[in-house]
């Protein structure tokens, strides 16, 4: 049963109080997950049932949580409530819930509001917001929801990281979480516990006159057990790269870290390098840096190993001929792709089955998208048909998103789905496709929904806080395989 | 000392024309940010930036090209060139976005005056700073000087001598693909005729002899 305002209004005049508390005992409108039966668009959203989709605020500064089923909001919390001045939220990761209505974990990164959106540099602006990394929950499981902060990372471990978040899956199921950051170029793994503990920290350096890359163990404080990177600590540049900048003049060692993804079937991650166009290899059983692949078209698939030394590795990189974005597996880890941009807009495929990745190689390039289009974010579905990708333009052009088929890595299908388009991400049952665009902060701002098999554009909702990052809260650590995890 | 010297004529000119010329030159001037929106929103092949990502700067014994547009702290147009005609020079070029190029200039200011021989130093930010959400890119030069004043103020810095040089990088013509720079601070020193005698990219343990 259903009731609108007007029919509470009517019945609680008739009734008297003690009826209107019986109306509010059992109207399914005052529940916390609300049944839209009866209502014009129920038959219509039906379909997305099961998907709770995660959705920051860049500069709203807040997350909600949304019913896509109804669609609804469910609950949403504002960080300036954790006493963040102008907090930023910016990428975004969820734990798998088998119901996700009664409750589940996400992980939330945080910058400082920066160029090229305001003067960062100015006394008025140069110390709001901060780099935090947070572990929230949503409850669901009463008649009000929630979300509320569980842990917050950055003061837990001393380290403040405000990129990619990304949960460990296959044999880094349930274990490990990585956090990334492109101002400090640096990467944290820690336990997912609720009261987490440093696992292993990166740091990356480049040497332009030498032209190598120097990757580091990063320790923390032995008598405190933390680092001294809270806060704005550690910043090489005071704010994130644009695409574009990895060629505007910055430190330079800054090679822009920005995110860490893992393999879905063997023991390793990549440490996702833009300005080099370079990704290195982890392996998640020693975190040991075992490859350093070179993505770009005309380079060697691996740039060499010039020493170790200590907790350092040397890797010799002769020459950059495009910066790179986003990589990360496919959901079956057959394939590695990595989205060559700026300089080339294209996006490798290596085959990453050997358990050297030494002896990955590149096989193709997804090609073709001129000087405008920037391949730069990718989402899996879950049987590895098809790789989604977001093509990002600068004005005045909207960018778009396409469909990658992974037999033949030609491109299918395509959707101008609105200006600054972001992130893709499947829904649980692998049918959708759902994507953001943040109308670059301040314009048209939504969440598309788009079918996987017909290539029809099934939805359109508002999303009125430049969506900058979404995520679908996977069903299953299987299901987190096609989630924030392998990709970003 | 030459660059006492040069900082008070700056000084007074600056003074003697402030209130002018600050009005005139932020409310009317151009602006270009690193990431202009460009006519059809192209971006740049690797053949028109200098083939790859890290390019080498302008070498010793070649003019370093000094026409690009620039702004003095007042947000005037200015002619480098000119502004350092007829003396060898350290062109410091850095970046306010980046804390160790910023960092680097009273180090370099330091030792200018104690070791430089009276070489002529200018500061160069071969940037401006974000206005998307600020009035956008009219208030880009603005916003950058703004910025510089409160670098000169905060790092102690004696010259005047401090200049914004927006900067594409986008473009072939930008200034850092011009002159060759991805890490900041890149320092040329020039000779009174602006042939490059060295080039110091990042920042440096100055000893006597460098400059």
């Amino acid at each position: 049963m259903s009731i609108n305002r007007r029919q509470f209004m009517k019945g609680a005049f008739a009734a008297g109080m003690a009826g209107t508390a019986t109306m509010l005992g059992s109207g399914n409108a005052f529940s916390a997950v609300h049944d839209p039966v009866g209502e014009a668009q129920a038959d219509f959203f039906k379909k997305f049932k099961g998907n709770v989709v995660l959705l920051p605020s860049k500069y709203g500064g807040y997350v909600q949580a949304m019913d896509l089923s109804v669609p609804e909001t469910l609950a949403w919390y504002s960080y300036g409530l954790h006493g963040i001045d102008m907090p930023i939220p910016h990428h975004i990761a969820s734990m798998p819930s088998a119901d996700p209505y009664k409750g589940f974990d996400f992980y939330q990164t945080m910058q400082p509001p920066a160029a090229p959106y305001v003067n960062e540099n100015s006394p008025e602006w140069r110390n709001r917001g901060d780099f935090k990394m947070f572990k929230m929950r949503y409850d669901g499981s009463g008649k009000q929801n929630s979300i509320t902060v569980v842990n917050d990372i950055s003061a837990t471990t001393g380290m403040a990281l405000g990129v990619h978040v990304s949960i460990g899956v296959g044999e880094n199921a349930n274990k490990y979480v990585a956090f990334a950051d492109g101002q400090k170029d640096m990467v944290l793994i820690t336990t997912i516990d609720d009261n987490p503990k440093i696992v292993k920290a990166f740091r990356a350096d480049y040497d332009p006159i030498a032209r190598q890359l120097n990757i580091s163990h990063v320790f923390p404080d032995a008598t405190t057990g933390k680092f001294d990177y809270v806060g704005r600590k550690g910043m090489k540049t005071s704010h994130e790269a644009m695409l574009g900048e990895e060629l505007m003049p910055a430190d330079p060692t800054a090679v822009f870290v920005d995110a860490f993804t893992w393999h879905p079937t063997l023991p390793f991650g990549a440490i996702l390098i833009r300005r080099l166009g370079c990704c290195a290899i982890i392996d998640t059983r020693t975190w040991e840096v075992v490859a350093l692949l070179s993505t770009a078209k005309g380079s060697p698939d691996n740039f060499p190993l010039v020493k170790q030394s200590g907790f350092t590795w040397t890797f010799a990189v002769p020459s950059v001929l495009t910066p790179l974005h986003e990589a990360g597996f496919i959901t079956s880890g057959d394939y590695f792709v990595a989205c060559n941009n700026v300089l080339q807009n294209n996006i490798a495929v290596y085959r990453s089955t050997d358990e050297n990745p030494n002896k990955w190689k590149k096989e193709t390039f997804v090609e073709g998208f001129g000087t405008k289009y920037l391949p730069l974010h990718m989402g899996n579905v879950p049987d590895s048909r098809f790789v989604f990708f977001t093509m990002w333009a600068r004005k005045p052009n909207n960018g778009y998103i396409c469909k990658v088929d992974a037999k033949t890595w030609k491109v299918v299908a395509k959707w101008d789905t609105g200006p600054d388009p972001h992130t893709c991400d499947c829904t649980v049952d692998g049918k959708y496709m759902t994507t953001v665009y943040s109308g670059h902060q301040a314009g048209q701002s939504g969440l598309v929904v788009i079918n996987v098999d017909n290539d029809k554009i099934e939805a359109r909702l508002p999303c009125p806080g430049g969506m900058h990052d979404h995520v679908v809260v996977p069903e299953s650590w299987e299901g987190l395989k096609y989630s924030r995890s392998t990709s970003v | 000392m030459e660059i006492r010297a040069r900082e008070n004529r700056m000084s007074g000119r600056i003074k003697s024309t402030c209130a002018l010329m600050s009005l005139a030159g932020m409310l009317a001037l151009p602006a270009g940010t690193v990431l202009a929106d460009s006519k059809d929103g192209t971006f740049p092949t690797a053949e028109e930036v200098g083939g790859q990502v890290y390019i080498e700067p302008i070498g010793v014994g070649k003019k370093l090209p000094l026409d690009f547009d620039t702004y003095d702290m007042n947000g005037a147009k200015v002619d480098l060139a000119k502004e350092i005609q007829g003396k060898r020079s350290m062109v410091v070029f850095f970046i306010s976005a980046v804390p160790v190029s910023v960092q680097e200039l009273v180090k370099i200011e330091n030792f200018a005056r104690s070791n430089g021989k009276g070489i002529n130093v200018v500061f160069v930010n071969a940037d401006t700073v974000g206005a998307a959400l600020q009035g956008g890119p009219k208030m880009a030069i603005p916003n950058t000087v703004k910025t510089m004043h409160v670098i000169k103020k905060e790092q102690k810095l004696q010259t005047n001598q401090m200049y914004v040089a927006p900067n594409d990088a986008l473009s072939g013509s930008g200034v850092s693909n011009r002159l060759g720079f991805r890490g900041l601070p890149t320092s040329f020193v020039v000779d009174a005729q602006g042939v490059v005698e060295k080039v110091f990219v990042g920042p440096q343990n100055w000893k006597k002899g460098d400059i």
